[in-house]
């Protein structure tokens, strides 16, 4: 039986530290364990809040059009503007993994200006419904909307502030072609809030 | 994915589907409310959207594709845990005639006023009893 042994400075991940000779952890990097066991998590939680708005729904006698009380319009351009930050990410690792650091920073900061013009737009239409008195205690639709699009706006405030982190720490220069793991975890977390997002647009929005 | 890591796709390509796609799917939606269409056809295209973007953006964004078996088992169950979750509550989504939610009522917490008034199912009206007597006796509307 040919068994080759394990050699760290083959076998292990880049970023792996130098004084482990042995990896006795899973086949993949522990970050991305981690973020990836976060994320299952943060499904089964916004699955919850799913499921409870479609037992209160189909419970229901009536439920109104979300058209006639939603701002479907500029919830759209605002589901735009969440998929190309996504998008803007996808080409912020990729500047990371050629060792471009500027074009990192670029992409990077625009997907966090992305982020942010989402957020803004969210207020607003939060601001705007409360001042017609839309609010949580009036009646189901809007207790289940204020709980769905709150939690999912608050994943878009943390993965905002996420990614201001990752861009000191890129500006600094602490990712190199070798090295971009934090970059890469910021990422999950922000497709993972675009993802919810596709979803609870649809469900919240259209249906 | 190539040997150092690097995740290998065409995220252009990927970004210019989720465009269209979220286009279509607004598109869809309001000409199935325009156009009155059954709550299959407007709700199953939707779902069909919503799933067809998700999927691209967890296999090529999130680079699940690319990802070993260990990321793979982490979250391939959870469409099953799911499917579980919404079978267990599908006792309560079908609908029941015991429930009165009376949705699309406005209650004004300034005033304690409740406006535009909607019949339920029992065809009670909102803050009746069933005996047709106002709830306010008893300090509430009926539920």
């Amino acid at each position: 039986m040919n068994v080759t042994a394990y050699d760290p400075a083959i076998d292990a991940p880049a970023h792996h530290h130098g004084i482990y000779d042995y990896d006795s952890g899973p086949p993949v990097e522990r970050g991305k364990f981690a973020i990836w066991l976060f994320l299952a998590t943060e499904i089964m939680f916004f699955t919850g809040l799913i499921g409870v708005y479609i037992v209160l729904r189909s419970g229901s006698a009536e439920w109104p059009d979300p058209m006639e009380r939603l701002a479907v319009d500029i919830t759209a351009l605002n589901t735009f503007i969440l998929i190309t930050s996504s998008w803007l990410m996808v080409r912020s690792l990729f500047s990371a993994q050629q060792g471009d650091q500027a074009g990192v920073l670029k992409w990077l900061g625009a997907t966090i200006i992305g982020g942010a013009i989402f957020v803004g737009i969210q207020v607003y239409e939060y601001m705007e419904l409360i001042d017609h008195g839309s609010l949580p205690n009036v009646d189901i639709f809007w207790s289940t909307f204020y709980a769905m699009t709150g939690f999912h706006g608050l994943h878009v405030v943390v993965g905002v502030l996420w990614l201001c982190a990752a861009w000191v720490k890129a500006a600094r220069g602490g990712y190199t072609a070798r090295n971009y793991l934090g970059l890469e975890l910021a990422g999950l977390y922000w497709h993972f809030v675009d993802l919810v997002w596709v979803l609870l647009f649809t469900i919240v929005y259209l249906f | 994915m190539s040997g150092d890591g690097h995740y290998e796709f065409n995220a252009n390509r990927i970004f210019m589907w989720l465009f269209i796609f979220t286009a279509a799917e607004v598109a869809w939606g309001y000409a199935g409310n325009w156009l009155e269409w059954g709550r299959v056809l407007l709700w199953g295209g939707l779902i069909g959207f919503a799933l067809f973007k998700g999927i691209y953006i967890a296999m090529y964004f999130m680079h699940l594709r690319f990802e070993g078996w260990i990321v793979k088992g982490m979250i391939l169950p959870t469409p099953f845990l799911i499917a579980v979750i919404l079978l267990a509550i599908s006792p309560d989504v079908s609908r029941n005639e015991q429930l009165v939610h009376e949705i699309g009522s406005m209650y004004d917490p300034k005033t304690g006023e409740v406006h535009e008034f909607m019949e339920n199912t029992s065809g009670r009206q909102q803050g009746e009893h069933e005996d047709g007597e106002p709830a306010e006796a008893d300090g509430g509307p009926a539920h």
